[in-house]
């Protein structure tokens, strides 16, 4: 009995967050004992995907695709080059960039039903819905039942594509451009896009 | 047959849980810098994960959040190369219990830092140069195959037995992995998207005209 109530209580506590948290700490002071992590590692990996490679990229990237026609036709083309001309540097989940691209009566919607693949270089990392068995598991069968989960009706006669990555390419929609943003400037339009509505989940509205 | 394999096409599992954050919880921001640390400086790369993941209990991978399930696989992993032992692991998450404010040991290298950081730009591009003769063509009519049940995979379930065409066949060949078991993607191949109608994966869904497209490896395809 007071083995079985030991055993329970300690089952529960390695499934408590101060648990979880205890664990990880373990794991870099262990791999700071023995030199396989440096003393600002976390630090700057913390900081690295809140400032350099994140969310904000791809929507510099949308941006400049609304306002520049010829630069949106070589992104198309060939998103790693195109991304380069904005002085981007692409990178780890995102060394094969395909940008597909939303326009009236064609929505895209991104997943990976196998993992978590995402376009790191434009989009940082990916939110927990992205990786949710839930969301893997039903995006595929019933596209629009998961766009009403995140609140997104399509027009009745919009087909949707899926793109489900489990090989080298990740991939980027281009949201469509929300009416009455004539002449905005690209930091303005910029502001309008969402994680969400880069993988197709989202709408991008003024 | 493993349901992580299969998760594509489940039904009857209720709403999506829409948590736009990256990180709930502190701790998996310093699990995931960890992480990248380990796949910066070779330690393990993504299909050592998923091979984990993969080997998971399939109630307790829905069961976990992901970053819980990446610790308990960092763990592991790390304890069965040796870099670690399970015996300083609990002893050191002991103390850390004990004592939840107690700093990090000021010691480490530094040069690993950098490394890391300049591995987020290079990245580790599966693309290899190599001569390729690709067996199907733009416009092929494809069946994918009824693979063998394995320990890794990077064929989606729903897809086994389908029949789709063609759209891309991409330059050169892709290694996926050449240090865990495979079902045939551990030698550089040539993939193709492959464009799907959802009708042909599920006769029971409205016709919308929704199409599905995936990167395949040579391997997973056949001749329809």
């Amino acid at each position: 009995m007071s083995d079985d109530h030991d055993h329970d209580h300690h089952h529960h506590l390695r499934e408590s967050e101060t648990y979880y948290a205890a664990r990880t700490k373990a794991l870099e002071s262990l791999f700071r004992e023995k030199g396989l992590i440096g003393t600002d590692t976390v630090d700057r990996v913390i900081n690295f995907f809140e400032h350099e490679m994140g969310p904000f990229n791809g929507a510099k990237v949308v941006a400049k695709a609304w306002t520049d026609p010829a630069f949106k036709g070589r992104l198309l083309a060939d998103a790693n080059k195109a991304i380069a001309e904005l002085g981007m540097r692409d990178g780890i989940e995102g060394e094969n960039l395909k940008v597909v691209e939303n326009v009236p009566g064609t929505h895209n919607v991104v997943c990976c039903t196998l993992c978590s693949c995402w376009p790191w270089p434009l989009l940082g990392l990916p939110p927990y819905w992205f990786k949710d068995p839930v969301f893997r598991a039903r995006v595929v069968r019933e596209p629009r039942g998961v766009l009403s989960d995140f609140g997104v009706t399509l027009p009745e006669e919009s087909k949707i594509e899926i793109w489900d990555s489990s090989a080298q390419v990740r991939y980027f929609v281009i949201p469509e451009r929300p009416a009455g943003t004539d002449g905005w400037t690209e930091e303005k339009l910029a502001a309008l896009v969402s994680t969400e509505a880069m993988q197709g989940l989202g709408l991008a509205t003024a | 047959m493993k349901v992580q394999h299969y998760l594509g096409g489940i039904e009857n599992l209720g709403p999506v849980d829409v948590e736009k954050r990256v990180f709930v919880e502190p701790w998996e921001a310093q699990l995931f810098a960890v992480h990248t640390t380990m796949m910066g400086t070779g330690i393990w790369a993504w299909p050592d994960l998923r091979v984990l993941a993969e080997s998971m209990n399939p109630l307790d991978y829905f069961k976990y959040r992901y970053y819980i399930k990446w610790l308990g696989g960092m763990c592991k992993f790390l304890i069965s190369r040796n870099y670690i032992s399970e015996k300083e692991l609990e002893a050191k998450t002991r103390y850390y219990l004990e004592n939840p404010d107690a700093a990090q040991p000021n010691a480490g290298n530094n040069d690993v830092t950098e490394r890391v950081i300049e591995y987020f730009y290079t990245g580790a591009n599966p693309y290899r140069d190599v001569a390729v003769n690709p067996i199907f063509k733009v416009g092929d009519t494809v069946r994918v195959k009824d693979m063998p049940p394995v320990v890794h995979t990077r064929l989606p379930g729903y897809l086994r037995n389908r029949i789709g065409v063609v759209e891309t066949v991409y330059k050169g060949a892709y290694l996926y992995a050449d240090n865990v078991p495979t079902d045939g993607i551990c030698t550089a191949q040539p993939v193709y998207l492959v464009k799907f109608k959802t009708r042909d994966l599920w006769d029971d869904i409205p016709d919308k005209g929704d199409v599905l497209y995936n990167d395949c490896f040579e391997v997973y395809l056949e001749a329809a």
